[in-house]
């Protein structure tokens, strides 16, 4: 694109930079009120510039009885077991898609993808059933076990990426003894590990700050992940009572902190995934 | 060894196929049926026909506000949305210095979780000691008691939904990258101005990824819930509130069915809110043939 004038290039930095601070405001507010005395919280008084520093709040919430150390576990064991669910089976079933033929497997792909469409809402009252007569209830299972079906948009992201390795490949591997699991495992699966590692983050960021399955399906304060342990801080109290904001707010920026790393470490990746992805697929 | 790769085809893809079978097509028939019973959860389905959509549709004046309240929130908000974040990729595609870090500044706010961004916005949204209200104050305004106002609290989701524009912008910049340099040069020889050709190049060469934008952001705003339930109300059988004025189509099932434990009733809520998705589904994508414009056209004419 060719050069502006500098007036142009003001009029675009001011603009800018006034959305930005606008669009940044209640992410400093969130970490001014976490860093508030009680006093401050109690009366209300959070200043937009951290006035205080109370770095102790953050030592607090995993101290005291809060809870914060289990709800954090809970969280991590919820998103580790998801992703691996999501990583080996979906690229199993995409191999499958991508690479063997079978009577019916357009009718099956077809289905694949239309249910991507179906709202969770219509499934979910006998999925509750299910899980219930399952005595699931109060575990993490209803919201991990799933995962280890795959997930249909996984499954077409990763048929996708493995159509673009050459058939070649499999052929040798053919004629060298390796049966169709194996081929899978020796030579699909380290070929698309970048895009293994997309699912991967997809998976942590569809499952870390889970807020509706939870709340249905854990009712156990000790087994509740994150987000809804962070929710039940600021509701415990009953009305004309004052929530700890400054806890509640050290509760969500140890929601959203990972969120942020991910997506820093994962927009890099993706940059070098669509640059080794873009033209003849692997290198 | 077209038997046997038959046979792994299916061995491999069982277990989605299984999952499918358990968790979707098996509770899809389930909640039809259970949509056309009265249920409590405990005791066996009591058959009853269509009564529950009867109900639903004319008898049930809270479920109609919800839907009104539903179709309000997704109608504004994402094409509100995509306005915002069309507007802020203009700027963000000029040539300046920056650019790379007024991206990331604006995308920051779509990482955070749903819970800590209601949470946030709660107290945000407070009446007077809320942020927002303050900031009014500055230039003299009094600002309402947001989500405590039957006709303030919608405005108030709408206004907490744009924060997040910055999902929409990547998605909008990475739809602009694609767009050949040699467009832009030819406008520039003609003599065509940025705003021009913003308009004329841009704008239409986007309309795929605009298309794909606004049907997901309708199909998820149709499906709001945690920000209903943490920031109106108290959480619960209160959400939804005041005078059901934020009340909307999930969080009412959800009450249904979790709260009352009327599972037939809360089916029935399931299956209108699915066909209304398709619908939308649909309609967006018949119209879009009137107004997408899609690269292949340019090289088939």
């Amino acid at each position: 694109m060719s050069k502006i004038s500098r007036i142009e290039k003001f009029f675009t930095h001011l603009v800018l930079t006034g959305l930005g601070v606008l669009l940044a405001a209640p992410f400093m507010y969130m970490i001014s009120m976490s860093l508030a005395s009680d006093a401050t919280t109690s009366k209300l008084t959070f200043t937009f510039i951290p006035g205080e520093f109370h770095f102790k709040n953050f030592i607090r919430v995993f101290t005291s009885n809060l809870n914060f150390g289990q709800f954090l576990l809970n969280s991590l064991t919820l998103v580790f077991f998801s992703m691996v669910g999501q990583v080996l089976v979906s690229s199993l079933v995409a191999y499958a898609f991508a690479r063997l033929r079978a009577p019916g497997k357009e009718i099956i792909f077809i289905v694949l993808l239309s249910t991507m469409m179906i709202p969770t809402e219509v499934t979910l009252i006998p999925q509750f059933v299910l899980f219930t007569k399952l005595d699931w209830i109060n575990t993490l299972l209803p919201l991990i076990v799933p995962n280890f079906f795959g997930g249909a948009y996984n499954i077409f992201l990763l048929r996708q990426f493995i159509t673009r390795i050459p058939v070649e490949l499999d052929e040798a591997a053919q004629i060298d003894g390796l049966n169709f699991f194996g081929i899978y495992v020796y030579i699909i699966l380290p070929l698309i590990r970048p895009a293994l590692v997309a699912v991967a983050i997809f998976t942590f960021v569809w499952n870390w700050g889970a807020f509706f399955g939870p709340l249905i399906y854990v009712n156990d304060v000790s087994k509740m992940p994150l987000a809804l342990g962070v929710q039940i801080l600021s509701a415990t109290n009953s009305a004309g009572q004052i929530p700890p904001w400054n806890l509640v707010m050290v509760g969500a920026l140890v929601l959203t902190v990972p969120m942020i790393l991910v997506y820093f470490f994962g927009q890099r990746f993706m940059d070098q995934l669509s640059l080794s992805g873009g033209s003849a697929g692997i290198k | 060894m077209r038997k046997k790769e038959t046979l792994w085809f299916y061995l491999l893809v069982f277990p989605w196929v299984f999952g499918f079978i358990i968790l979707t097509l098996g509770p899809m028939l389930y909640s039809f049926f259970l949509s056309l019973t009265n249920w409590d959860l405990f005791t066996s389905p009591k058959f009853l026909g269509w009564d529950n959509y009867i109900r639903l549709f004319t008898k049930d004046k809270i479920f109609w506000k919800t839907v009104f309240n539903t179709l309000y929130y997704a109608f504004i908000s994402v094409p509100l949305g995509m306005l915002f974040s069309l507007f802020i990729t203009y700027f963000l595609n000029r040539p300046i210095k920056g650019s790379a870090i007024y991206r990331t500044l604006y995308y920051i706010p779509a990482t955070v979780p749903g819970v800590a961004s209601a949470l946030l916005f709660k107290w945000l949204l407070a009446p007077d000691a809320g942020m927002i209200n303050r900031f009014l104050a500055i230039f003299g305004v009094d600002g309402p008691a947001w989500l405590l106002e039957p006709d303030w609290v919608k405005p108030a989701l709408i206004l907490m939904s744009l924060w997040t524009v910055g999902a929409n912008i990547t998605l909008l910049m990475a739809g602009m990258k694609s767009i050949p340099a040699e467009f832009y040069e030819a406008a520039e020889l003609d003599g065509a101005s940025p705003i021009a050709q913003y308009y004329r190049i841009t704008l239409p060469l986007l309309t795929p990824v605009i298309f794909f934008n606004l049907i997901n952001g309708l199909i998820g705003a149709l499906q709001v819930f945690t920000q209903i339930y943490i920031m109106t109300g108290t959480g619960g059988a209160t959400m939804g509130g005041p005078n059901n004025a934020s009340m909307m189509i999930v969080p009412y099932l959800f009450n249904n069915g979790f709260r009352f434990y009327k599972m037939g009733y809360a089916s029935a809520i399931a299956w209108i809110l699915f066909v209304l998705v398709m619908i939308l589904t649909l309609l967006v994508f018949r119209s879009s043939s009137a107004w997408v414009y899609y690269e292949t056209e340019v090289r088939r004419s």
